[in-house]
């Protein structure tokens, strides 16, 4: 290994340097506050289900990053480097160390945030972490992979246009026949709509079921909206991969195309890292002023049921349900309530599980974890408190509002073997839809309008 | 390296359990991996995962659920050329389930 003039590797080196243009106030609050008090070791869903390891505990893993911050841009490191625990990074090896610990040991979920009586942010800057070894190119294959599908592409599952775009159309078929509407339309780029909706890629790839009940709702709300034919994945690999840049170029593509399309409104489907992607950190990494507004679908389909626009049967969705809050949805966007006020429209029997909201432990598959195949096996060990909280509920069905959260559930539920289903809330409401007189009647000017609309 | 032991003969896998090197691939693989979800194939599951490995074989890459439902609709009549039935065959997603069975390496992305 070649090395810089003072022996450390030139990507160390990197890493260090770099930091220092990274630090924001946040960050630097964060690292400094830190008293290891020891209020955030039995916050963790690492160290709840790995008792008796120490290697878990945030303050442990936040001082693998802190020990740097103190050696090279604290006063304290330099004055006391012993007490305060300063440290470097001096070989290749001991970066790779560093990325298990960032990629490997943290779902960047900000359970021990919330837990902190100083307020240390650890998922803030061990997403800084994850960015500046991202720089020198260290990460787990699968992140590598992603990021770049999403740089080359568009989207993070290389799903080419014509592809989309002929996904959508059968979808728009399968619509027509479901309705029994031969004028059902899915509208791709429609200029001046009310509504923008983007959604996850894995939609389009693996699950577009998903795409066709959206549509069904919004065909029977007879709702104004378009789905983008670009700047349509509304997830978003700069918030796992902590590269700004990458975060802002994929943002930036949603909220050009709605720019161009005049759209009024960007609706995100459910997806808790996208939204707070799109939604929260998207303007800031792509240095842009969003002039319209964005909402969670979530509360699209609350308003259409409230407006009386749609109308339910809960007696469609029979069985007992819990729900599961998203970390990015209710952690770091304060999306707890309207999912559940939509639930209780849709379902008879739901039951809370405990902790939720701001307090429920993560999927264990968050902060791009399901694409980190390397760590399963501890992945999997450590979802043992998420499992016995799920089967705590007694249901048979977990609802969620993250497809990412669709996937971690799923794979421990497995896992555990506890033989739940998970769904989203979109799947129950369009399942619970019910068709009377005067939707009909919405439905009938609606689709006028379309056919109108497409004859221009 | 974790591995699947089948008819005497060792098969690398990752970490999810899918085949390191798709063209070692047999049929008693799939036959094993299934055995393990608890899932006996049917020939219906066999279409399924013929189809996808033909098409790795061209592509190297997995198609899309579009490309797949396509196929098994223009092969075998509408009634099996949908999601719905691909579910039903597939309850962990014919993405990760078939795919894994077919021999193909993990999707990537949020799956």
């Amino acid at each position: 290994m070649s090395t810089t003039t003072n022996g450390r590797s030139y990507k160390a080196q990197k890493v260090i340097d770099r930091m220092g243009q990274k630090l924001t106030r946040q960050m630097v609050g964060s690292l400094a506050a830190c008293v290891h008090c020891g209020q955030c070791t039995d916050s963790c869903h690492y160290v709840l289900s790995n008792p008796g390891d120490p290697t878990f505990a945030p303050a442990y893993k936040a001082d693998r990053i802190r020990k740097l911050f103190k050696k090279h841009y604290d006063w304290t490191g330099k004055v006391f480097p012993k007490w305060v625990k300063a440290g470097t990074v001096q070989t290749d090896e001991d970066l790779e160390e560093l990325k298990d610990i960032v990629f490997g040991k943290c779902t960047n979920c900000r359970r021990c945030t919330i837990n902190c009586p100083m307020g240390v942010d650890l998922a803030t800057f061990n997403r800084m972490a994850r960015g500046l070894l991202c720089h020198v190119g260290i990460m787990p294959e699968g992140v590598e992979y992603v990021a770049k599908e999403q740089w080359e592409i568009g989207n993070q599952m290389g799903v080419l246009k014509e592809d989309y775009i002929e996904t959508i159309e059968w979808q728009e078929e399968e619509l027509q026949d479901e309705m029994e509407d031969p004028n059902a339309r899915i509208p791709v780029d429609k200029v001046n709509s009310e509504i923008v909706y983007v959604i996850n890629p894995r939609e389009i790839k693996h699950d577009p079921r998903s795409v066709l009940d959206a549509a069904k709702i919004f065909y029977m709300a007879g709702a104004d909206y378009t789905m983008p034919s670009e700047g349509w994945d509304m997830t978003n690999f700069g918030l796992f991969n902590g590269d700004d840049e990458l975060g802002g170029a994929v943002a930036g593509r949603v909220y050009d195309k709605v720019e161009e399309l005049n759209g009024k409104k960007l609706v995100i489907s459910e997806c808790g890292h996208g939204y707070r992607s799109t939604r929260c950190e998207g303007p800031n990494w792509a240095k842009k002023d969003i002039a319209f507004d964005s909402e969670s679908s979530v509360i699209t389909m609350l308003k259409y049921i409230k407006e009386g626009k749609i109308k339910v049967d809960k007696t469609k969705n029979p069985g007992s349900y819990t729900f599961h809050d998203s970390c990015n949805n209710a952690r770091s966007c304060g999306l707890t309530e309207e999912p559940r006020e939509l639930l209780s429209l849709v379902v008879d029997d739901f039951r809370e599980m405990y902790p939720n909201r701001a307090e429920n432990y993560c999927c264990t598959g968050g902060g791009g974890a399901m694409s980190m195949a390397e760590y399963r096996p501890s992945r999997l060990k450590s979802a043992k408190v998420k499992a016995d909280q799920l089967s705590a509920t007694g249901t048979k069905t977990v609802v969620t509002s993250c497809h990412n959260c669709v996937d971690g559930l799923t794979d421990l539920i497995g896992h555990y073997k506890l033989g739940m289903d998970v769904t989203q809330l979109v799947n129950l409401v369009a399942n619970a839809l019910v068709v009377d007189e005067k939707i009909e009647e919405n439905r009938k000017i609606h689709s006028a309008e379309t056919s109108a609309t497409a004859a221009q | 390296m974790a591995t699947l032991d089948v008819e005497g003969k060792s098969y690398e896998v990752d970490e999810e359990g899918y085949l390191m090197d798709w063209q070692e691939w047999t049929e008693g693989v799939a036959g094993a991996m299934a055995k393990e979800d608890g899932l006996d194939l049917s020939a219906e599951h066999w279409n399924v995962i013929k189809f996808l490995r033909s098409y790795f074989e061209k592509y190297q890459i997995a198609p899309m659920i579009k490309i797949l439902t396509k196929e098994l609709a223009k092969e075998y009549g509408k009634e099996k050329g949908n999601t719905k039935y691909l579910y039903e065959l597939y309850p962990a997603g014919p993405a990760k389930q078939a795919c894994r069975y077919a021999g193909l390496p993990k999707p990537t992305g949020c799956v």
